[in-house]
């Protein structure tokens, strides 16, 4: 456990790259879009303008590069790939909930000054504004998590299998959906599967099954960097 | 001596290579030991082996008596700094450097410190801008300075200029007396650490051509010259690694045991013994190896029929 605590901090090395930048990014974003929108004082319209999104995929390229590019070098530094898995994956948990209360407390200020002055929404999603401030910072936080893990068995899938690999993995996805999509026709259940999505509350759309994906991308990520070669 | 590395008929194979074929050899402990080879003989695979980065195909590999494969206990003890190493894009010198404290427990900073200033090193400056010898020492001054009781170095510098790689020596030789460790070199270099070495692995096409003490090598390997009858009855009691004949004289590179008595009789034939250098031994042994075509055993089907 020391060991992933070290690890956690070599990959703080740096910060302003990994943690910073996205923030900055975000940022700059931002300062465009509210440029853009005081000039067009669309004021009614109640602007949402969606860029948030990117910060999330900024955080998504930056797990790839986990592996792509510190995985090799802490390897040469004799860290184990358990090790850095754990440490990663901890890491990955930490950043996305700080990030989730960060981008909650835009929102809270964004309410605050109604819209930065010009009923802008840049960091709310309107669609959730009824739900408990709890329930909201997971909404933010969890989008960060599936997507890392994501990124992160993408890239050790990619380190471990190569280009062929990536190529059967996406043709299998493709190939299995698509079959289920197929069979989900045949057997005429898209209205009763529609119905049961309808059904379901909304901490269990935006926090319980993505839980669930992330869970499985990690676990998929970690049976695969056993044996990657850096 | 305790035994650092032990490897037991280690063989790693890809789809259509074998990079390393029934490869056993043993590495003491506190010495310093000369991995050399052809490009290609398998030697960055397996120190790949010795570092956990690869599983063998078949046989085994122990540090201290157990597999570095996903062991913190073993690989804590490993530094690996190979010429080609990935760095983080946005890494400078000193977060490699802040990254190696990190993670080396024996991590030395005062050396680490002395190390940069003796190869002008800019701790700004982002690592993929540094040039290929700058790229080169950051990897030597990590390597030192980790002070791991297993240091290996594959090729570690490359572009690097001759004042530089002098230095690397004079500090891995004084750094090495006061704080002795298990060291690995892998070179093509060599004639400059020759005097390095107390111990040479040789590996051609993923075997083991050579496994033994550098001073006893020395002694083994001798190159004699004169008339070609005179230089055939020393021949032919040894095994010949290297001919070069002109006209009635003979020069030619043997390996034996050379004692004293052996050496009386060159004499008394009229016959000089010349030490051959380390690089030259490599050079002799590898391609007589490849001319017989199977090993050191094709050069002795030779001097049976002589």
């Amino acid at each position: 456990m020391n060991r992933v605590l070290t690890v956690t901090r070599v990959q703080l090395v740096g910060w302003q790259n990994t943690l910073g930048w996205p923030w900055l990014l975000l940022l700059m974003i931002f300062a465009v879009n509210y440029a853009l929108f005081l000039l067009i004082a669309d004021r009614e319209g109640n602007p949402t303008t969606g860029a948030l999104i990117s910060i999330y995929i900024v955080v998504f390229v930056t797990c790839i590069h986990w592996i792509t590019q510190l995985l090799p070098f802490s390897m040469a530094l004799s860290v184990i790939r358990r090790t850095f898995y754990l440490a990663s994956a901890l890491f990955l948990l930490v950043q996305s909930v700080l990030f989730g209360l960060l981008l909650f407390c835009c929102q809270l200020i964004e309410d605050a000054t109604d819209g930065w002055g010009i009923r802008l929404r840049f960091f709310g999603l309107n669609f959730i504004d009824d739900l408990n401030p709890l329930l909201q910072i997971a909404i933010y936080t969890m989008p960060f998590i599936v997507l890392g893990f994501l990124g992160i068995f993408v890239a050790v899938f990619y380190k471990r299998f190569g280009l062929t690999g990536m190529w059967l993995l996406s043709t299998a996805t493709l190939l299995g959906l698509a079959g289920l999509a197929a069979l989900i026709t045949w057997l005429d259940l898209w209205s009763g599967i529609g119905g049961w999505l309808a059904g379901q509350p909304m901490a269990a759309w935006f926090v319980g099954w993505p839980a669930l994906l992330a869970a499985l991308f990690a676990g998929a990520g970690y049976l695969t960097i056993r044996r990657v070669t850096p | 001596m305790t035994t650092a590395v032990r490897a037991e008929r280690v063989t790693k194979r890809y789809r259509d290579v074998t990079a390393l074929d029934d490869v056993s050899f043993t590495l003491e402990e506190n010495r310093i030991h000369g991995l050399l080879g052809r490009n290609g003989a398998g030697k960055t695979t397996l120190m790949q082996i010795m570092t956990g980065q690869l599983l063998a195909s078949s046989g085994r590999l122990d540090i201290g008596g157990k597999s570095p494969y996903e062991n913190e206990a073993v690989m804590s003890r490993v530094c690996f700094i190979k010429e080609s190493q990935t760095y983080p894009q946005y890494f400078k010198v000193r977060h490699a450097l802040e990254a190696a404290r990190l993670l080396f427990p024996g991590w030395d900073e005062d050396f680490a410190q002395a190390l940069l200033a003796d190869f002008r090193l800019p701790l700004g400056r982002q690592v993929r801008k540094l040039s290929r010898g700058m790229h080169s020492m950051l990897g030597i001054v990590i390597g030192l300075a980790s002070r791991a009781p297993l240091t290996l170095f594959d090729e570690p510098y490359l572009g690097l200029d001759a004042v530089a790689r002098h230095l690397f020596y004079d500090h891995l030789l004084t750094d090495y007396a006061e704080h002795p460790r298990t060291v690995i070199l892998s070179t093509h270099l060599i004639d400059e650490v020759g005097e390095l070495l107390e111990h040479v692995l040789l590996l051609d096409q993923g075997r083991m051509l050579l496994d033994t003490a550098a001073e006893a090598l020395r002694g083994q390997v001798v190159t004699v010259a004169g008339p070609a009858t005179a230089v055939d009855e020393l021949a032919a009691r040894n095994e010949e690694l290297h001919r070069e004949t002109l006209g009635r004289y003979a020069r030619v590179t043997l390996r034996g045991t050379f004692d004293t008595a052996e050496r009386a009789q060159a004499k008394a034939l009229g016959l000089d013994l010349e030490a051959v250098s380390l690089q030259d031994i490599v050079i002799r042994l590898t391609t007589a190896h490849a001319r017989s075509g199977d090993g050191v055993a094709g050069t002795r089907k030779g001097e049976e029929t002589r």
